[in-house]
């Protein structure tokens, strides 16, 4: 096992071998048909539990090796195509030297046409600096566009300004997200083909490294960004997430604009592109830097907005059967909203060792033996195929911080069910101090009660294999959740060396869920 | 300064000192505990097999199921130093000691000195590696040849740029390559891998490797059958080997369980094997930012997987043959793995991965050591030294299954004539008679005429124990029962009063 050294673009453009996929597809086909169908039932509840959280797990797998099957290289049609371009900074309140850097960036863009608008939400979020924000876009020569009367929200802000610009195209950037000096070069080529609704480009976090918070943030944005989002490129199902992209107008008019009825409006508009028949392109290279959340409550509203905006779209506008949508679009927008349905199976599957060692019930009576011979295989060549597909970018931090965040999904899940009405949250632009052990609570109770339990369990029957081996696999839920923890506790630091003289940090989020994760 | 100095002369001489550390822990192991235990049957049998002149013994060899390297050079062994068992068992000590620098040598080539430190501790303390590098059998022998192999075959393609060091890798390759396919037929498994490695990664071996190779496997077949015609011509492989079960799930987890853990009594090994989940978070920890799987690494899991996967179809489909030590091969790659996966991880994790291993592989050896009811023990030694004590000159001793009457014979000094069930005479050519329950009563009538007490000592179940134990107890008074170690019994019955 070798380590590389860090690129920026590490995350992207791995393929991963047929072969290996066909493979993973088969031994997890075996280890499904051999739970299911040749175990001797134990508990019949827990059996199903445990069967229905596989079938989801299966669901999940399935569909991400479907999605990096293959990978399409996006030539653009016409490489000269730079017609002028409504360049978008998207602002409610952010601190003005983030927006400044923002502002630096996009004039230092090569590009021959383009003007600039800084879309400033902050007199109708009631924030002290919306009257600097206006001196520092007139600074910068762009226009300062300020809403009186608000709305909507950030797709609010946006359709505000689309009525007050002119040109064809529109580049939106949230008020972090400073742009490379070739994004439009990079991204505006795709629009000479008339079809193309939106171009979308990767979310990057420049400061990954600061904390255990920022790393596991930009650690899961990887799998996504990276193999997912290149997946969906190749089936026409690209995740319009809000920043670092542009817009065709008229792609944008067709559709009455951003969708203001859902927090998730990025990733409602860009479905509702779809079902018109456009379609979409996603430029497989860091074009943008930006921000992740620095601190662990951040975190949370960042991971609770997406998953809420999620299941908004899913509960509202029913993806499955949503008009105009290929096969593949369905399935893809299908994977990902029920990437916050899972929730359910990781409480599912963290609940059975509880359950036997407080009952003794089990879903299947067989020596946990055979049950290794089909698992191990199968989530071994799983764990492989993520990394050859993340180009070894997957880690055990995204991995633990997307199991731990079954609270968020549930908490998510529960409100959007009992239809309480998701707010647009502005988060605090600058770094929360304290921990957050509040917001742990059930991964810190789930140890406990697993502490317990084997005790329990202990007393009850003794030190028998049974114990032994739900004890093993309540460690490991343990030691998935405790990263989670750890997460939330003050002074997390990964290393100081990042982010130095960065006093405010950012948390960003002007646009809700920007990632739409299948796993 | 004298503090600085010690220091630096420790860290400049980690590698040396672990070396020869790790060599001084497995003679005084071997000294204190393992030199000193009872013959055990496969030991028997290698002593009473190289105690016949070469032609002789390579007839027996031939009629079993190995090849006769080990046997060559325990028979001359036995010709300079005697054939005590502690002597007989040093020479496998002798290939275990050896085997440490060269698993050291090996693992620091792929993984570095850290990782080799870790695997050579490993190997030193292993509770399975001990049993066998003490046991007068060629386990240690194979294993050495294995690990030498590997560390030549993985120069040849990590040297293609400097064809002057190469050349004498490509020699080595191929001595350690015929030597391995004379002290093991699981050797071959070995070669598959690298055959394997060598046709899936063509650009990384220089480009007239595979003429070389032809060369190299053109001499190990011409060289290798000789034996093979020698085998066909006997037609008889097989006579006295044990009866062995088409292997199962359980046998593929005690396999790894003893790599790790040694021969442990039932409960303790379900315990250790019911771990398992333990493994997956191993993995999930394993996942690091950039941490590649190499070509080497791939090749090291093929090494520990394919032979144990290959011999498990065969056993389940072709014929049984899959017992942990003839897949000893698969140990050094086993080790390197964990020992590359221990380095890798955070200073944290690692130190708990080691220290935790370590500290239950430590256990475990010192169970293996003390416990009578270590599984593969073989008290054969104390049911005779029980039988001189107690046992009169009108008693008659049977042994069943037949071919445990070697380890019996080898220590047993007394005036009680020994036959075995069903009646075997060594001395006469073939194979062992088959067991027959409706000839039993005669057998033991015929074998008990004249004698007062029998005394039947059943081991090594071959399908017919539970018959012969049934008879006893039936037709005649059971004065005694005792165990001697797992599966080895000793029951006292009266004949006449």
């Amino acid at each position: 096992m070798t380590r590389r050294p860090h690129s920026i673009n590490d995350f992207l453009g791995a393929s991963v071998s047929k072969i290996l996929i066909a493979i993973n597809a088969i031994f997890a086909v075996i280890y499904f048909c051999v739970l299911v169908f040749f175990f001797p039932i134990g508990n019949v509840a827990l059996f199903g539990f445990l069967v229905l959280g596989e079938l989801f797990h299966m669901w999940q797998l399935f569909t991400f090796l479907y999605t990096v099957w293959e990978r399409k290289k996006t030539a653009a049609p016409n490489p000269n195509y730079y017609p002028a371009v409504d360049v978008y900074i998207t602002v409610a309140g952010e601190p003005i030297s983030i927006i400044e850097e923002t502002l630096k960036g996009i004039k230092a863009m090569d590009y021959p046409a383009f003007d600039i608008f800084v879309l400033n939400d902050g007199f109708v979020a009631q924030k002290d600096n919306w009257q600097e924000v206006e001196g520092l876009a007139n600074r910068y020569g762009a226009t300062a566009i300020t809403r009186r009367v608000g709305g909507g929200a950030k797709a609010g802000n946006i359709n505000n300004a689309v009525k007050e610009t002119r040109n064809a195209f529109i580049a939106i950037f949230d008020a972090d997200h400073v742009p490379h000096p070739d994004f439009l070069k990079k991204t505006m080529p795709h629009f000479s083909d008339e079809n193309v609704g939106f171009v979308q480009s990767p979310q990057y976090y420049k400061n990954f490294n600061t904390n255990l918070i920022t790393k596991g943030s930009w650690e899961q944005q990887q799998l996504f960004f990276g193999p997912i989002c290149e997946g969906k490129n190749r089936l026409n199902s690209a995740t319009m997430c809000g920043t670092n992209m542009v817009i065709r107008r008229t792609s944008l008019e067709l559709v009455g604009g951003m969708c203001e009825e859902s927090i998730a409006e990025d990733f409602a508009t860009g479905m509702f592109m779809h079902q018109r028949g456009l379609t979409s392109v996603y430029v497989a290279e860091v074009l943008a830097e930006g921000l992740a959340p620095e601190d662990f409550l951040s975190y949370y509203k960042q991971q609770l907005r997406w998953a809420r905006g999620a299941l908004d779209v899913a509960f509202k506008y029913n993806v499955i059967f949503a008009k105009g949508l290929t096969m593949p679009q369905r399935i893809q927008y299908t994977a990902s909203v029920s990437f916050f349905f899972s929730g359910i199976f990781v409480i599912m599957n963290a609940i059975i060792p509880l359950i036997f060692f407080f009952t003794g019930a089990v879903p299947f009576v067989i020596s946990t033996m055979l049950l290794a011979v089909v698992f191990l295989p199968y989530i071994f060549i799983t764990l492989y195929t993520l990394q050859t597909a993340s180009n070894f970018s997957f880690t055990y931090q995204s991995l633990a911080f997307s199991v731990s965040s079954f609270s968020i999904h549930m908490s998510a899940l529960l409100s959007a069910l009992s239809g309480r009405k998701a707010t647009f949250e502005i988060t605090s632009k600058k770094k929360i101090s304290g921990d957050f052990l509040n917001l742990v609570r059930p991964h810190i109770a789930y140890i406990i009660l697993v502490a317990i339990g084997i005790a329990y369990a202990l007393y009850r029957e003794g030190l028998t294999a049974s114990v032994v081996a739900n004890t093993a696999w309540a460690v490991l839920n343990a030691a998935i959740f405790s990263e989670f923890i750890f997460a939330a506790m003050p002074n997390n630091k990964v290393k100081d060396t990042v982010s130095k003289g960065r006093k405010v940090a950012a948390t960003i989020i002007t646009s809700p869920k920007k990632m739409l994760k299948q796993i | 300064m004298d503090t600085d100095n010690t220091q630096t002369f420790f860290a400049r001489n980690k590698a040396t000192i672990a070396i020869v550390g790790c060599m001084v822990l497995v003679t005084l192991l071997s000294v204190a505990f393992f030199l000193k235990q009872s013959l055990r049957l496969d030991e028997a049998q290698s002593l009473w097999q190289t105690s016949h002149s070469l032609a002789k013994m390579y007839n027996i060899i031939g009629q079993d199921v190995h090849v006769p390297l080990y046997h060559t050079i325990l028979h001359y062994w036995q010709v300079f130093f005697g054939s005590r068992v502690p002597v007989a068992r040093l020479l496998s000590l002798v290939f275990f000691i050896l085997s440490i620098p060269a698993l050291f040598r090996l693992t620091k080539l792929l993984y570095g000195e850290e990782a080799a430190i870790f695997a050579i501790l490993l190997f030193s303390i292993s509770p399975f590696m001990n049993w066998y590098g003490n046991e007068i059998r060629m386990y240690s022998l194979f294993t050495l040849m294995v690990i030498l192999n590997l560390y030549y075959f993985i120069r040849i393609y990590k040297e293609r740029d400097t064809p002057e060091q190469q050349g004498s890798a490509w020699v080595w390759y191929g001595v350690t390559a015929l030597l391995g396919i004379y002290s093991h037929y699981f050797f071959f498994f070995a070669l598959t891998s690298e055959v394997v490695l060598f046709l899936s990664h063509r650009s990384l071996f220089p480009s007239y490797a595979l003429k070389r190779f032809l060369v190299i496997a053109s001499i190990m077949i011409i060289s290798f059958l000789p034996w093979i015609w020698y085998v066909m011509h006997l037609g008889t492989i097989s006579n006295s080997s044990p009866l062995l079960q088409a292997p199962n799930s359980v046998n593929i987890f005690n396999t790894f369980s003893q790599f790790l853990f040694g021969f442990q009594i039932d409960y303790v090994n379900t315990i250790l094997v019911s771990l398992w989940p333990v493994t997956v978070l191993l993995g999930f920890l394993a996942l690091r930012t950039k941490r590649k799987l190499t070509v080497d690494t791939a090749f090291i899991i093929i090494c520990f997987i394919a032979p144990n996967v290959c011999a498990f179809v065969v056993s389940s489909f072709v014929r049984p043959l899959y017992l942990s030590r003839y897949l000893i091969l698969t140990l050094p790659p086993l080790y390197m793995l964990l020992s590359a996966l221990a380095v890798s991880y955070p200073q944290n994790i690692k130190r708990i991965f080691m220290g935790v291993l370590i500290a239950v592989m430590l256990g475990t050896l010192t169970a293996e050591i003390v416990s009578s009811q270590t599984p593969v023990k073989e008290n054969y030694k104390q049911v005779t030294d029980y039988l001189e004590a107690t046992a009169s000159p009108q008693d008659v001793v049977l042994v069943s299954a037949p071919f445990t009457v070697y380890p019996i014979d080898y220590y047993y000094n007394g005036p009680v004539a020994i036959y075995t069930l069903p009646v075997w005479d060594r001395s006469s050519y073939g194979a062992i008679p088959p067991f027959d329950a409706a000839t039993l009563p005669e057998q033991v009538k015929k074998l008990t005429k004249n004698s007062r007490n029998v005394w039947v000592i059943l081991s090594y179940d071959q399908g017919y124990e539970d018959i012969i134990h049934s008879y006893f107890d039936n037709n005649y008074q059971q004065l005694l029962v005792k165990n001697f170690s797992s599966n080895l019994n000793l029951y006292e019955y009266k004949v006449r009063y």
